[in-house]
């Protein structure tokens, strides 16, 4: 009986972990590897040990800072914009308000369709001469402020921040609803009783009784903003020269164009532990809070 | 009166959202069907000449059909696939707890969600064409399985552990072995779940752009997320074509997501409880 049960544990979980060593594990050990050599990455074509130089190359070099202060302006929109339009909009289709249902639908399209969709698509209305967006503000008269947004350095990554921005401010309210809909109906009519307004019904009981998702929204922006491709990948490409890139871009940009297959790996690697630190250090960080 | 103006100020913020969010798909539709010409003179009225031809462009150059064909092949293996592979680890995960190889291989895929898929790139396109496996679907779709399957098998697992045992052990006593008791038992009381997540890996394998980049190669191969970012580099100045290949190739999400919207909308909240 006992040995049957082992049987049955290989076998049920040989294909999830055959997946696992195939597509996970093999990268990761076959990335240090070649972190630590150069290569051109032509099939056949010698591989040399350089030990640290990959590292050193890619931490002396200044696109990688910039890809770094681009996730950074990821997460300052992600904080500062996405996050209060995520939880004005959980507030809002968890109030009593007809039609919630409706708009919470509605809100939620964007995340449907897709990055790469939605990238091309706000590429198009930001086309500089036949974009949507463009039309109007010269129609405002700003012809100033139309011009090519996505091609100016230092606008571009704002820009593209934003656009994600819209179309991930749903996937967040959600994330928000599930906290906000065990909050206790009681204690909203105790303090309306008490004689508090809505604003401090929001201050006092509801933000403070949401800290879990926060702390949840917390984790995923932060993991999620130093690994963000698509978006940018789809609307700029990481141009004009590679002012726009995040270190998920520079690593494919080091692979795919400049066949430094050595750094591309080393990035991958500082990738891999930037992502666990983070995804770890968030956890514990905010799991102490609580105490 | 107070209530009533409370309400109003809560109407307004929802119907702005409303409108930042719907406009520009309604925007993009009608201009799928106008010249580039037209939206320069007039962005927001209806097209005066129906431009049906952007259709008719954005598919035979831009392969829109064959690459929603070609997604949705991918989006259905990859869901059946990964629903299997995912239940039949998260059945010994949660069943079989006592056996360390159970509890080390959950550990495992916990460790694998903080991977990030970029850190895996390289290496993985490296051996698709070590192994003559370049543009070949079922390789994509083994790759799309596996950063799938750490999600589903969490999702599994909690349900199952939330089945009571008393209905495992009236099954076995009726004679029911471990696979049946799974597929006939276990798996009708996990529809929901299942459910959620199906929808979720046909969504992401519908519009996932890193790997078809890296793996797929031939035009007639490519998934939508390729295909409209090559249409794009090929045709960038006639924007009509461009939207019309934008709406063709939503038409499939948004269809399985008027659909199953429940679905979706209570599963991201499931997840979110979880962390």
């Amino acid at each position: 009986m006992k040995k049957k049960d082992y049987v049955i544990t290989v076998l049920f979980l040989f294909p999830a972990l055959f997946l696992l060593a195939v597509f996970v594990i093999y990268p990761i050990i076959s990335n240090v590897i070649l972190s630590l050599q150069e290569w051109n990455g032509i099939f056949g074509a010698p591989k040399t040990f350089v030990g640290l130089d990959n590292y050193k190359a890619v931490f002396s070099n200044e696109s990688f800072w910039t890809s770094m202060v681009n996730a950074g302006i990821f997460l300052v929109v992600g904080f500062l914009i996405q996050m209060p339009i995520a939880y004005g909009l959980a507030l809002l289709v968890t109030s009593r308000i007809k039609g919630k249902n409706f708009f919470r639908t509605v809100y939620y399209l964007p995340v449907i369709l897709g990055t790469t969709i939605v990238a091309i698509m706000w590429k198009n209305l930001l086309n500089p001469n036949y974009g949507a967006v463009m039309v109007l503000l010269r129609a405002i008269g700003l012809e100033d402020i139309a011009f090519d947004w996505l091609n100016t350095p230092g606008l571009n990554v704002w820009v593209v921040a934003l656009v994600n921005c819209w179309k991930s401010a749903a996937y967040n309210m959600l994330i928000f609803c599930a906290g906000l809909v065990t909050i206790p109906e009681d204690l909203n009519e105790a303090a309306l009783i008490d004689g508090c307004t809505t604003w401090q019904r929001i201050r006092y009981i509801t933000i403070p009784l949401s800290k879990n998702s926060f702390k949840v929204y917390s984790i995923l922006c932060i993991t999620g903003c130093i690994k963000t491709f698509d978006i940018i990948w789809a609307m700029t490409g990481g141009g004009p020269n590679a002012s726009s890139s995040t270190p998920a871009i520079l690593l494919y940009l080091n692979a795919y164009s400049f066949k430094l297959m050595g750094r591309s790996a080393a990035i991958a690697i500082i990738l891999l532990i930037l992502g666990v630190v983070l995804s770890v250090g968030c956890n514990k960080l905010l799991k102490q809070e609580e105490y | 009166m107070k209530k009533n103006r409370k309400q109003i100020v809560l109407y307004i913020i929802a119907v702005l959202w409303f409108i930042t969010t719907f406009l520009p798909l309604v925007y993009a539709v009608i201009s799928s069907l106008k010249s580039n010409d037209e939206m320069y003179r007039s962005a927001l009225s209806l097209p005066k000449e129906w431009m049906f031809e952007n259709y008719v462009l954005a598919n035979s150059i831009g392969n829109a059909f064959q690459s929603i064909c070609n997604s949705l092949f991918v989006a259905l293996s990859t869901t059946i696939i990964e629903i299997i592979v995912g239940m039949l680890a998260a059945y010994v995960i949660s069943r079989k707890r006592r056996i360390l190889l159970a509890r080390t291989s959950y550990m495992l895929f916990v460790i694998g969600v903080m991977v990030p898929v970029h850190s895996t790139l390289v290496p993985i396109s490296s051996m698709a064409s070590d192994l003559g496996l370049k543009n070949n679907f079922l390789y994509l779709i083994l790759v799309y399985v596996c950063f799938n399957l750490a999600q589903g098998i969490f999702l599994f697992t909690g349900y199952l552990d939330s089945i009571s045992k008393e209905v495992d052990e009236a099954a076995i006593i009726d004679g029911c072995g471990d696979l049946s008791l799974l597929c006939r038992i276990l798996v009708p009381i996990c529809k929901p779940i299942i459910a959620t997540e199906a929808i979720f890996s046909f969504i992401y394998a519908y519009g996932e752009l890193v790997f078809s980049l890296t793996l797929m190669s031939e035009p007639e191969k490519y998934t939508v997320p390729r295909a409209m970012l090559s249409f794009y580099g090929e045709l960038a100045i006639q924007l009509g074509p461009q939207y019309a290949f934008i709406i063709m190739t939503a038409v499939p999400v948004v269809i399985v997501y008027i659909l199953f919207h429940k679905q979706i909308q209570s599963g991201v909240m499931a997840g979110a409880v979880k962390g």
